[in-house]
C-alpha cells in the first residue's frame, strides 16, 4: 500500500502541528484572562519585592531605618502606606519582607516539589511492600508534630533562612508524595504504559519520562497551592518568633505585628494583608491557568 | 532451529476469589518469517499467551505456573529483566488492540517512535529521526516530516495504529506479536492496516503472531492457526487444513458461525452455551459441555493436543479415540 491511500492522503489539520511544546501553552496560556492577570500580579509584586531585597534602599527608605520621632502615622504623600510604631516605612519593610516571602514560598515548594514527586513517583509504580513501607513512613512523619518539629531544628541548628526552607519543604513533600503516588497507581495502568515495557524501556525511564509527565496537571495545581501554603507556614513560625528575625521583616511578622495594634494602626494589618490576599490570589489562578495550558490534549482550542 | 517455541507455558492469576487458570499447557512453534494466527472468543487466553512471553503478566496477582518459551537460547519466561529488555522492543515488538490508548498523550509521535530506537540501538538523534522519517513513509503517513511534531490526539485511530505499527517495526524486529490490532478500527481501515503488516512482514522477513477473534481475517492473513478454548489449545493446523480437514468439533462450530459463509436470510449458526467459568474448571474436556459429539469420557479424561499428521494437532478426545470425523 502506497501513501495514496484515502487515509493517509488527508491534509493534516491545520493545527499547530508546526509549533513547539512551549509555543502552544504560551498561546493556551494567554487565552485565560485570569490566569494572564496572576501572572503580571505576581511578576510585579516579585519584581519589586526582589528589587528591595537585594537593594534596601531603592525607595529611600530601608526596612530598619527607624525614626522614633516620627511614630506610628497613617499612610501620607511621604511615607505611601504609612510607618509602624518605630517609624518605619511600612512600604519598604512590606516589599523587603516579600523578597525573603516569596524565596521561602519558592524554595520550599521546589524543594517538596521534588522529593514528593521522586519520592510518590517510586512508590506508586513499584507497588506492593514497597509501596506500604516507603507510605508508612510518610504516614509516621505526618503524625509528627510540625512545630515541635521545626523547633528542634532551631534549637539544634540555630535560626537561618536556610533551615527555614530546609523545615518547611521536608514536611511539605508528604501530601504531594501521597497525590503522585495515587495518580501514578491509576496512570501505570494505562496501555501505553504496557505498550512502553513492551518496547524494553527501563522502570526509571518509563516513571519520569512516560508517566509523571502525565501527571502534570495535578503536580502544578498543588504546587501553586503549596506555595501560599508554605509563606502561611512561614508566617506562622514567624508568629511564634522562631522563622524571620526582627529587625527583618516578612508578610508572617508584618501581619502579626499589625494584628497586635489593629485598633490602633489598622493600616499596618491591612496593606500587608491585602498584599498577601492578593499574591495568594493571583497564583491560584496562574496555576489553574498552567494546568490547561500544560495538558496537550486541550491544544484543539 | 524455530524462532520461538513455546512450551507447556501456564499462567494463572491468583485474585481474591480464587486462581483463575487463564493459560493451561499451550505449546505452539514458530519459524523465521512464518504467520501463526490465535483464534478463540473472549476470555479463552489468547491474550494472555502474548502477554506471558513479552513478560507484561503483572506479578502479583499474575504468575507464570510453568512452560518455557524459547527465543533463540533465551527463556523469555525465565531470563532476567534486563535480559528480556535487551529483546522487547529490538527483537520482539507488540502492538496493541487500542492505539487509541497505547501512545503516550503527552510525548510527541516522533518522540516515541524514536525512544526504541536511541534506547536500543543507541544511535544519534538525528540518525534516528531520519528512520523515524523513513519508518511512517513506510507506514503510509505522508507529511511525515509535520506528523512527527504532533501529539497522538491529533491522529485518528487508524493513523494511531499506523504510528504503533512503525514503532513496534522501527527496529526491524524478528517477531511481530499484533493483539488483535484491528479490533478497534473500522472495516476499511482493519483491511488497510493488515495490508501493511504484511507488507512489513515480507519487506522485513519477521515472523506475526496475530491475535484475533475473526477467523475471518486469520484465514486470509496467516499460514497456521491456533485455536484457543478456555486457555487451552483446541487444535492448531495450517490455515487451509484447519478449514478444508477440520478436526475439532469447537472449530467446526466457530467456522460454521462465520455469516459470510451462510446464506443470506437464514438463521446465523451459532454454538449454544457458554464457555466455562475459568475459576471452577470442569474436569476432561472444557468444550465437552456444549459439544454435540460428546460422550461420557469427555468430561473426566484430560485432553492433550495430539499431533497427526502432517502437523495438525487436536485435542478432541474422540477424534483422538475414534477416528471421529466431525
Amino acid at each position: 500500500m502506497d501513501s495514496s491511500t484515502p487515509i493517509a492522503s488527508v491534509a493534516p489539520a491545520e493545527s499547530e502541528g508546526g509549533s513547539s511544546f512551549w509555543q502552544d501553552a504560551r498561546h493556551r496560556l494567554w487565552q485565560n484572562k485570569l490566569a494572564v492577570f496572576g501572572l503580571v500580579v505576581l511578576s510585579i509584586l516579585a519584581a519589586l519585592c526582589f528589587a528591595t531585597y537585594l537593594f534596601p534602599n531603592i525607595s529611600g527608605y530601608t526596612y530598619e531605618r527607624q525614626n522614633l520621632a516620627l511614630g506610628p502615622v497613617p499612610p501620607s504623600r511621604a511615607h505611601w502606606l504609612g510607618t509602624d510604631a518605630l517609624g518605619r516605612d511600612l512600604l519598604a519593610r512590606l516589599l523587603y519582607g516579600g523578597g525573603i516571602s516569596l524565596l521561602v514560598g519558592l524554595c520550599a515548594t521546589l524543594v517538596s516539589l521534588t522529593i514528593g514527586v521522586i519520592y510518590g513517583a517510586i512508590a506508586g509504580f513499584a507497588g506492593g511492600k514497597l509501596d506500604m513501607v516507603m507510605m508508612r513512613m510518610v504516614d509516621i512523619l505526618y503524625a509528627l508534630p510540625f512545630a515541635i518539629f521545626v523547633i528542634l531544628l532551631m534549637v539544634f541548628f540555630g535560626q537561618n533562612l536556610i533551615l527555614l526552607f530546609v523545615a518547611i519543604g521536608a514536611v511539605e513533600w508528604l501530601t504531594m508524595a501521597r497525590i503522585v503516588r495515587g495518580q501514578v497507581m491509576a496512570v501505570k495502568r494505562q496501555e501505553f504504559v504496557e505498550a512502553a515495557h513492551a518496547l524494553g524501556l527501563r522502570e526509571g525511564r518509563i516513571i519520569f519520562r512516560h508517566i509523571v509527565p502525565n501527571l502534570l496537571g495535578p503536580i502544578i495545581v498543588y504546587a501553586t497551592l503549596t506555595v501560599p501554603e508554605v509563606i502561611l507556614l512561614e508566617s506562622f513560625l514567624s508568629f511564634l518568633g522562631l522563622g524571620v528575625q526582627p529587625p527583618q521583616s516578612s508578610w508572617g511578622v508584618l501581619i502579626k505585628e499589625g494584628a497586635e495594634v489593629m485598633e490602633e494602626y489598622p493600616w499596618l494589618l491591612i496593606y500587608p494583608g491585602a498584599v498577601m490576599a492578593l499574591t495568594l490570589f493571583s497564583l491560584n489562578f496562574l496555576g489553574d491557568g498552567l494546568r490547561d495550558a500544560l495538558d496537550v490534549r486541550g491544544s484543539k482550542d | 532451529m524455530p524462532l520461538l517455541t513455546v512450551q507447556n507455558l501456564s499462567t494463572a492469576f491468583h485474585t481474591r476469589h480464587g486462581v483463575v487458570r487463564a493459560v493451561q499447557d499451550v505449546s505452539f512453534q514458530l519459524e523465521r518469517g512464518e504467520t501463526l494466527g490465535i483464534v478463540g472468543e473472549s476470555g479463552s487466553g489468547k491474550s494472555v499467551t502474548c502477554y506471558s512471553i513479552m513478560g507484561l503478566v503483572p506479578q502479583p496477582p499474575g504468575r507464570i505456573e510453568g512452560g518455557r518459551a524459547l527465543f533463540g537460547s533465551v527463556d523469555l519466561l525465565a531470563c532476567s529483566r534486563r535480559e528480556l529488555n535487551r529483546i522487547r522492543g529490538r527483537r520482539i515488538s507488540m502492538i496493541f488492540q487500542d492505539a487509541m490508548t497505547s501512545l503516550n498523550p503527552f510525548l510527541r509521535i516522533g518522540e516515541q517512535l524514536i525512544e526504541p530506537l536511541m534506547i536500543h540501538e543507541k544511535i544519534p538523534r538525528s540518525a534516528a529521526t531520519d528512520r523515524a522519517l523513513a519508518m511512517l513513509d513506510e507506514a503510509g503517513i505522508s507529511e511525515a516530516e509535520h506528523r512527527l511534531k504532533m501529539y497522538p490526539h491529533e491522529f485518528s485511530g487508524g493513523m494511531r495504529q499506523r504510528v504503533m505499527i512503525a514503532m513496534a517495526l522501527i527496529t526491524k524486529p524478528d517477531l511481530l506479536i499484533a493483539d488483535e490490532p484491528t479490533t478497534a478500527l473500522d472495516v476499511t481501515v482493519q483491511a488497510q492496516i493488515l495490508e501493511l503488516i504484511k507488507k512489513m512482514q515480507s519487506e522485513l522477513g519477521m515472523a506475526v503472531i496475530l491475535v484475533s477473534h475473526d477467523l475471518g481475517i486469520v484465514s486470509g492473513f496467516c499460514d497456521r492457526v491456533m485455536v484457543m478454548y478456555a486457555g487451552r489449545v483446541m487444535e492448531s493446523a495450517r490455515t487451509d487444513d484447519l478449514f478444508y480437514d477440520t478436526k475439532h468439533p469447537y472449530t467446526r462450530g466457530l467456522r460454521n458461525s462465520i455469516p459470510a459463509l451462510q446464506m443470506k436470510g437464514a438463521e446465523l449458526h451459532t454454538i449454544p452455551g457458554q464457555p466455562p467459568d475459568p475459576q471452577h474448571p470442569l474436569p476432561g474436556c472444557p468444550f465437552a459441555p456444549r459439544c454435540i459429539h460428546a460422550v461420557d469420557y469427555c468430561a473426566q479424561e484430560e485432553i492433550v493436543l495430539v499431533d497427526s499428521p502432517p502437523q495438525h494437532g487436536t485435542a478432541c478426545l474422540r477424534v483422538q479415540k475414534e477416528n471421529l470425523s466431525v
